[in-house]
């Protein structure tokens, strides 16, 4: 018997505004799921699938509610169902694993006391029971010590180990449905792994369905049974996994997969899709094919009718006129990227030390190195990135030869200069020669500047009488080199996407016409094609101005992408290095060979 | 997306309680500003023959003397619009004072961090111990009664107030990449304060600015009304309060008046500080908007 464990008929989802007026977030959308099933949703953030899984897991936001369609889960009406009967379901029967693990455990509990309030809800009165039944459900999910893990509170485990509880808390009430909001896209790509295979694990042990959303295509292609992409509230393109990533008939999904770099394939340009994903409010007015503006197969016809989700081969639906020009669409060519001067340093490295000490009780006192004798240099012009996982000491060193923290010993001479030292004329020395790119372009933007003023804050620091007029030039340079419109400059940053704001996050950098850029992870947490699109405008940027790059990286095929040369990071030592190509095809170092197994989709 | 019908920086006019809260305190204002024009009489001339008139409305009223008059034929609406003008100056001067050393220190101490913060902190822990009421007793005592050293007073007991809770507001901001990048783009560390991190603790200073008007103002009618406030040439809240303790009997009205002037005062400035409070603060303003 193949009875659907949860299915969606026509689902729509409307938002009702400030003003009354309503706007459909999701719109027809329809699937089924069967039980030890997988089913992938796909799409860049907005399109809409954390909001499909909320409404699955009936946590929509206020003023979000579902108006059309329905969506039943073993046979009964989850949209009609009453709040009692809903929260029966909650937590027994679906469960929800979310994004943000520390987010979810509540900070000033233990362990032991949130799962035991979990299991004491589910029925399981007696306190040792309870104890019993949370250690068998922690060594599940492998986490070693689970006596003494119980007895600890959320912000003494690392985000895998907390996303491993919550797993492990999810799966206690042997859940039919288990919804996973992109459960490991803050955790780094090795415990990624190890979540996934777990995730795995426990569907095959208590045959539950899940629903996966993810906006990474290589985990859904590792993970999923199907997968169905959305964008902008609709489904365009569904089908069983392998079928449709191997050949996409959606655009769409052509472009997404063409954007992600490849760790193995042979080296290829990554396809820079134009634009952005239309927001709520623009969609009101929008008549055809939603992805018409940025298809690079749009034709007369997608302009005027909306096409329809509709079968196409056998157990394959997509919503497009023109599917068979799907695999047609290429790369275009975008230019052989700038060589490097090699035989000019630029930056040069010598046993460089950071220690920490850290105080554990009266008299113990322990000394942490978070960069251990790490030595090397970069040429001008050259790419070199930095890999490991989050810990490695990436990016402590990354603020040491900027100059927000001091070594404890070892040299770094910068531009022929020793930048080591913390004088005020050492500062604005290093400063002439090397800028940084902050990861969290949320932080590292004052959401009280406006963005003219923020990417021309090197001109305000230099010359505070300069004329406003001048200023303004300057900033509508700076726009134009990064791809971004000259009227932008007006606004703040909350009223940017998270691609624009990381664009004037470069900008800002690149107004002091640096020599070094420093980037600390500056496209991991974005998707995909924004991604692509500020890996091809720093390969542009290469080009036109000539700097160096020291880019701090998890992703391994963006290092691949950008960088000639790559130093491999563990424990603060810097165990391999050498050129990208030649490190990631036959990796030395075991540490190297365990990253490389990590990424997904090799 | 958003609507935004009115600029960002005024969108706190829209909440009720800033708007009941601006018009309280601005009718006092205006009352203290304006005192020499508005009042009907001079609040200290006494009038023997007509003491402890009733106010206009009541039987035995006197139209001259809208308020009614006290225990020494002084008119009453006119001694409380000049007490208006002590309550406002007492207010004002002294929160400007007790903010500009608390937030100096705490922005010192919040942004250079490590010995600067553990001095400046054990200070404010030192200066916590000694109970505020005993503190400000004796501080009267050593500068003797007056309004300037009311002033003095209420700024030495009340910076730690400003110093403490500015300097987490300031340890949140510090960690903020943006305060970082200034530093990398070349600010001086004094620009990096006036311009990033300033900006981002004003709400809450303005807000601490508001309630601390509100606590002088009862401060100083404590004071007054044990006369180590203004002398008896001049009229204050807590003053009247005490004179009219020995007619409570013939003339409650006496007593009601300047408590409600105080009460009505204080209420406006509260107000005012906790709706400036829920609209300049974006973690109270986010969890609205979801």
């Amino acid at each position: 018997m193949t009875a659907s464990m949860l299915e969606a008929k026509n689902l729509t989802v409307e938002s009702r505004l400030a003003d009354g007026c309503r706007l459909p977030v999701l719109s027809g959308i329809s699937f089924a799921l069967e039980t030890g099933k997988v089913l992938g949703l796909v799409g860049e953030s907005g399109a809409g699938k954390s909001m499909l899984g909320r409404t699955i897991a009936q946590l929509l936001p206020p003023g979000f509610s579902v108006s059309a369609g329905s969506l039943s889960f073993a046979g009964r009406d989850l949209v009609r169902m009453g709040a009692q009967a809903r929260r029966q379901l909650l937590g027994r029967e679906i469960a929800f694993i979310p994004q943000e693990p520390l987010g979810a455990l509540n900070p000033v509990m233990t362990i032991g006391a949130q799962f035991g309030e979990h299991l004491s809800r589910l029925g399981i009165r007696a306190e040792k029971r309870r104890r019993d039944e949370a250690q068998v459900l922690l060594e599940a999910v492998h986490l070693p010590r689970a006596v003494q893990l119980l007895r600890q509170y959320p912000h003494e485990l690392s985000g895998g180990m907390c996303q491993r509880v919550l797993i492990a808390m999810a799966f206690a009430s042997r859940p039919k449905l288990v919804i996973a909001d992109e459960p490991t896209t803050a955790l780094d790509a090795t415990i990624q792994a190890r979540i996934i295979g777990l995730m795995g694990e426990m569907r095959d042990a208590y045959g539950a369905a899940l629903v996966f959303i993810t906006h990474d295509l290589r985990l859904a292609a590792k993970f999923c049974d199907e997968v169905m992409v959305l964008y902008a509230g609709r489904a365009v393109e569904k089908g069983e996994t392998r079928d449709l990533l191997s050949a996409p008939l959606h655009p769409y999904t052509r472009c997404l997969q063409l954007a992600v770099p490849s760790l193995s394939a042979p080296d290829r340009d990554l396809f820079t899709l134009p634009g952005e994903m239309p927001g709520l409010a623009r969609l009101a007015g929008l008549h055809g094919c939603r992805f018409a503006r940025r298809c690079p197969n749009v034709g007369e016809i997608c302009r005027n009718e909306e096409p329809k989700l509709s079968p196409v081969a056998p157990k394959r639906e997509a919503a497009c006129f023109r599917t068979e020009m799907t695999l047609d669409i290429k790369v275009p060519n975008q230019g052989i990227p700038a060589q490097p001067k090699l035989a000019s340093p630029l930056l040069l490295v010598e046993a460089l030390e950071k220690r920490y000490r850290s105080r554990r009780g009266l008299l113990a006192r322990t000394e942490l190195a978070a960069v251990d004798g790490v030595s090397f240099t970069v040429s001008e012009n050259e790419f070199v990135g930095v890999v490991g996982e989050s810990g490695s000491g990436k990016s402590t060193l990354a603020k040491l030869i900027i100059g927000l923290e001091t070594p404890s010993s070892g040299r770094i001479e910068l531009g022929g200069h020793d930048a080591s030292d913390r004088s005020e004329n050492a500062r604005r020395r290093r400063l002439e020669s090397a800028q940084m790119v902050f990861q969290d372009p949320q932080s590292a933007l004052n959401p009280r500047r406006r963005v003219a003023s923020i990417v021309t804050q090197v001109l305000e620091a230099a010359a505070p009488r300069l004329p406003a007029s001048a200023r303004q030039l300057r900033a509508e340079e700076l726009l134009a080199e990064v791809g971004l419109s000259a009227e932008l400059g007006a606004r703040y940053p909350s009223q940017l996407s998270g691609g624009q704001k990381q664009r004037v996050n470069i900008a800002r950098a690149l107004c002091a016409t640096p020599k070094l850029l420093i980037a600390d992870e500056i496209v991991s947490g974005l998707d995909v094609s924004v991604q692509a699109q500020l890996i091809a405008l720093l390969r542009r940027l290469r080009r036109e101005l000539s700097f160096a790059l020291l880019l701090i990286s998890h992703d391994l095929a963006v290092v691949r992408k950008l960088c000639e040369r790559v130093l491999v990071m563990w424990r603060g030592k810097i165990v391999e290095q050498g050129v990208t190509a030649e490190v990631f095809a036959r990796p030395r170092h075991p540490y190297t060979r365990e990253l490389i197994a990590a990424v997904p989709g090799e | 997306m958003r609507k935004r019908p009115m600029r960002k920086e005024l969108s706190f006019l829209r909440s009720g309680r800033v708007t009941a809260g601006a018009i309280l305190v601005g009718i006092v204002l205006i009352c203290a500003l304006f005192a020499p024009l508005l009042a009907p009489h001079d609040p200290q001339e006494q009038n023997l023959i007509t003491t402890l008139t009733p106010p206009a409305w009541s039987t035995g009223g006197d139209p001259t003397y809208l308020l009614g008059t006290d225990s020494l034929g002084r008119d009453v609406l006119s001694r409380l619009l000049y007490g208006a003008r002590v309550a406002m100056t007492v207010a004002v001067a002294a929160s400007l004072g007790a903010m500009l050393i608390g937030a100096t220190l705490a922005h010192l101490a919040g942004y250079f961090g490590g010995k600067v913060d553990w001095l400046i902190g054990r200070a404010v822990d030192v200066w916590m111990s000694f109970p505020p009421v005993v503190l400000s007793l004796v501080l009267m005592t050593g500068l003797g009664a007056g309004i300037s050293s009311v002033i003095l007073a209420i700024v030495l007991v009340d910076w730690t107030r400003f110093c403490r809770v500015l300097r987490a507001e300031v340890l949140v901001t510090r960690r903020q990449d943006y305060v970082a990048a200034a530093r990398l783009v070349g600010f001086s560390h004094w620009r990096t304060l006036t311009r990033e991190i300033l900006p981002a603790t004003m709400p809450l200073l303005i807000t601490l600015f508001s309630i601390e008007m509100g606590i002088a103002v009862i401060v100083e009618a404590i004071l007054s009304f044990v006369g180590m406030s203004v002398g008896a040439n001049q009229s204050a809240w807590g003053q009247m309060i005490a004179d009219a303790r020995q007619t409570i009997y013939e003339s409650g009205w006496n007593l009601v008046l300047p408590m409600l002037a105080i009460f009505v005062t204080v209420l406006g400035f509260n107000l005012l500080g906790d709706g400036l409070r829920r609209t300049l603060d974006p973690r109270l303003a986010q969890a609205r908007e979801l």
